[in-house]
């Protein structure tokens, strides 16, 4: 197949799978629809550890980990563009890639078309809080490597975390710093920050992002099935009708509770930042 | 989602006959107007379903508008030893044709191919809309439903036509019916035994004694009864989302901008819902796309504005559907009956 095959490196063999372990599909298998969330509370994110400046070579570096979701981000500019057309405002260049090991499967060392679609999630996510336009003919580079991939909504949220840690250590001006959380409706209740396992089962998952000091949203991205604002006044109306009542999640409430949890992630991230500025 | 480059003179123009009261815009049109949609379906005879649409298309001229195609076509997949899922599976690929886009390269239009394709793909793949007809043997065969959808001309608005142009295309989409069949061998080294009818993708016929693999399978494949049967419809054809972009332009918002007014907006948002009989309206997707920020409070009342654009682009994109199915099916009927 042509497509898969690299020059650079010694290619395995076309087609391989991982193994199955039995003791595996017993884990994987315990949670029911209908059951409260293994772990923690369904409104409980998981913890963050974030450092910045890890990566000296950059101008602004951040490394996050929560739980099994583990992403470093690199920060070069404000630098000169490489286009000769003139721009008066800078440009945001985001790319993702993710490691081979990474995920489940390997993952082939190619630019995949995915890593396309969490860049530009994260991008839209970060573009209405950087100050381009005092950066006229520059470009900023924000590199992003998932180390360990657990969910491409955790990946989202965390990775846009990291760059704009990784945007304040490089000094770059921005209008505030931009948090990032995710939640998914399982039944009837919203889970925050779920996992690939926990992402599957739900019905509808949900991305926001915004600037917590400034109290705006900079990208919202939801997907699947949520039911819109009107179902909360008709479930006034007839309370005892149980089907409207029954399973349908109003997704502001899901944009709510992500956006409350921003003012938590926020300061993490500051103290992150104090702390590196201190040592440095 | 091209869009060209504005002077500042141009946008801040553009913005200004917008925020006026009364908003003025370069067509007459007023905020929430749509320009007409053309649509018709049936127009690639060698799919199972197909659309044409096009928004703003000028009425004496006669070009002009953005204008979408968008056709499906089954395949079947092999379960076990392919890429079939059991239930079936949908692909959705969105194509812009370069002469659509003539000012951008080669790669820009990948990457705009790429970021309207996994939008569609996203949505529409979701398993709260997968229909309930594409499996044909449980654990062996199913259908891939492979939507494609191939922008011609963009004049701005293209998500709305896209979506527009593949919900007309799925409602449009017929599956063949299918008959399951079961060979019996005798024992090994007859030939198998077939059955009347015609075999559309079978496992290899052993016919030679020599070939000593597994022989006494019982061997289960389809049929397909009628040749000339187009089929059944697609299962929950209306669940299939509508979306409205809303271009946001502070203190209000508009609909269907052409392609300079899109590049006057600071920020857009695109909200597809899906508006099933005898349930609750259900939002499928949400994406920003602009350098803008939107307040909570806001965001929840753009919401509802959307829902009610979006019912009404529903129901009267319904209306046409409805007709078309008639348009093509009992008038055709009658034409050839009076012949």
């Amino acid at each position: 197949m042509q497509s898969n095959f690299d020059r650079r490196r010694i290619n395995g063999p076309e087609e391989s799978f991982p193994p199955v372990y039995d003791h595996e599909e017993e884990a994987e298998s315990s949670w029911k629809p209908g059951q409260s969330r293994q772990g923690r509370a369904a409104g409980d994110i998981r913890p963050i550890f974030l450092k910045a400046g890890l990566i000296s070579q950059a101008n602004g570096s951040a490394y996050i980990e929560t739980e099994h979701t583990k992403i470093a981000c690199a920060v070069y500019g404000p630098r000169q563009s490489k286009t000769t057309v003139y721009n008066e405002n800078g440009r945001l260049n985001v790319e993702v890639k993710f490691a081979p090991f990474s995920c489940t499967r390997r993952r082939a060392p190619i630019r995949d078309a995915e890593d396309r679609s969490l860049a530009v999630q994260i991008q839209q996510a970060l573009l209405p809080a950087v100050r381009l336009e005092l950066l006229p003919k520059s470009t900023i580079d924000i590199f992003l490597t998932v180390i360990e991939n657990d969910g491409i909504e955790g990946c989202i949220a965390s990775g846009s975390v990291a760059a704009s840690a990784a945007l304040a250590d490089a000094g770059i001006e921005m209008l505030g710093l931009v948090m990032a959380c995710s939640a998914s409706t399982v039944g009837e209740e919203i889970w925050l920050d779920p996992t690939a396992q926990e992402a599957q089962n739900a019905s509808g998952s949900l991305i926001v992002a915004g600037m917590p000091a400034l109290g705006t949203l900079t990208n919202v991205w939801q997907s699947g099935r949520l039911a819109p604002i009107r179902v909360l006044q008709v479930s006034s109306v007839h309370a005892t009708d149980d089907r409207i009542l029954r399973a349908h999640i109003n997704h502001s409430q899901g944009m709510e509770a992500c956006q409350e949890r921003f003012v938590d992630i926020h300061t993490i991230v500051a103290q992150a930042l104090l702390d590196n500025a201190h040592n440095t | 989602m091209a869009v060209p480059s504005l002077s500042k003179a141009e946008r801040a123009y553009i913005q200004a006959s917008l925020q006026a009261s009364p908003p003025l815009r370069a067509d007459g049109r007023s905020l929430l107007d749509f320009r007409t949609v053309l649509l018709e379906t049936g127009v690639a005879p060698l799919a199972n379903g197909s659309a044409k649409l096009n928004i703003g298309k000028a009425p004496q001229e006669g070009g002009g508008g953005t204008e979408v195609i968008a056709a499906t076509k089954l395949e079947v997949e092999d379960v076990e030893t392919g890429d079939g899922v059991d239930g079936g599976r949908l692909v959705c690929t969105v194509t812009c044709s370069p002469s659509a886009y003539p000012h951008l390269s080669t790669n820009a239009l990948d990457e705009l191919q790429y970021d309207l394709t996994i939008l569609l793909h996203q949505t529409l793949s979701h398993p709260t809309l997968h229909p309930n007809n594409l499996g044909i043997l449980p654990h062996k065969k199913s259908w891939l439903l492979s939507l494609d959808l191939v922008i011609l001309a963009d004049a701005g608005n293209v998500v709305d036509a896209l979506f527009m142009a593949a919900r007309a295309a799925l409602w449009d989409t017929k599956v063949p019916r299918t008959r399951p069949l079961q060979y019996q061998s005798r024992k090994a080294g007859d030939a198998l035994k077939n059955a009347d009818a015609m075999e559309v993708e079978g496992l290899p016929e052993i016919t030679s004694a020599f070939d000593t693999r597994d022989m006494a399978r019982a061997a289960a494949d389809f049929e397909l009864p009628d040749y000339w049967d187009e089929g059944e419809v697609l299962e929950g054809r209306d669940r299939w989302p509508v979306c409205v972009t809303l271009n946001l332009l502070p203190p209000s918002h508009f609909l269907d901008a052409t392609l300079l007014e899109e590049a006057s907006t600071p920020i857009r948002l695109l909200l597809a819902y899906s508006f099933p009989h005898k349930s609750q309206p259900n939002l499928q997707a949400m994406r920003f796309i602009g350098s803008g920020e939107v307040v909570l409070t806001q965001l929840k009342a753009l919401n509802a504005d959307g829902e009610k654009y979006a019912r009404s682009l529903f129901d009267s994109l319904e209306t046409k559907l409805r007709d078309e199915d008639i348009r093509r099916n009992v008038k055709a009927r009658d034409k050839f009956a009076v012949r």
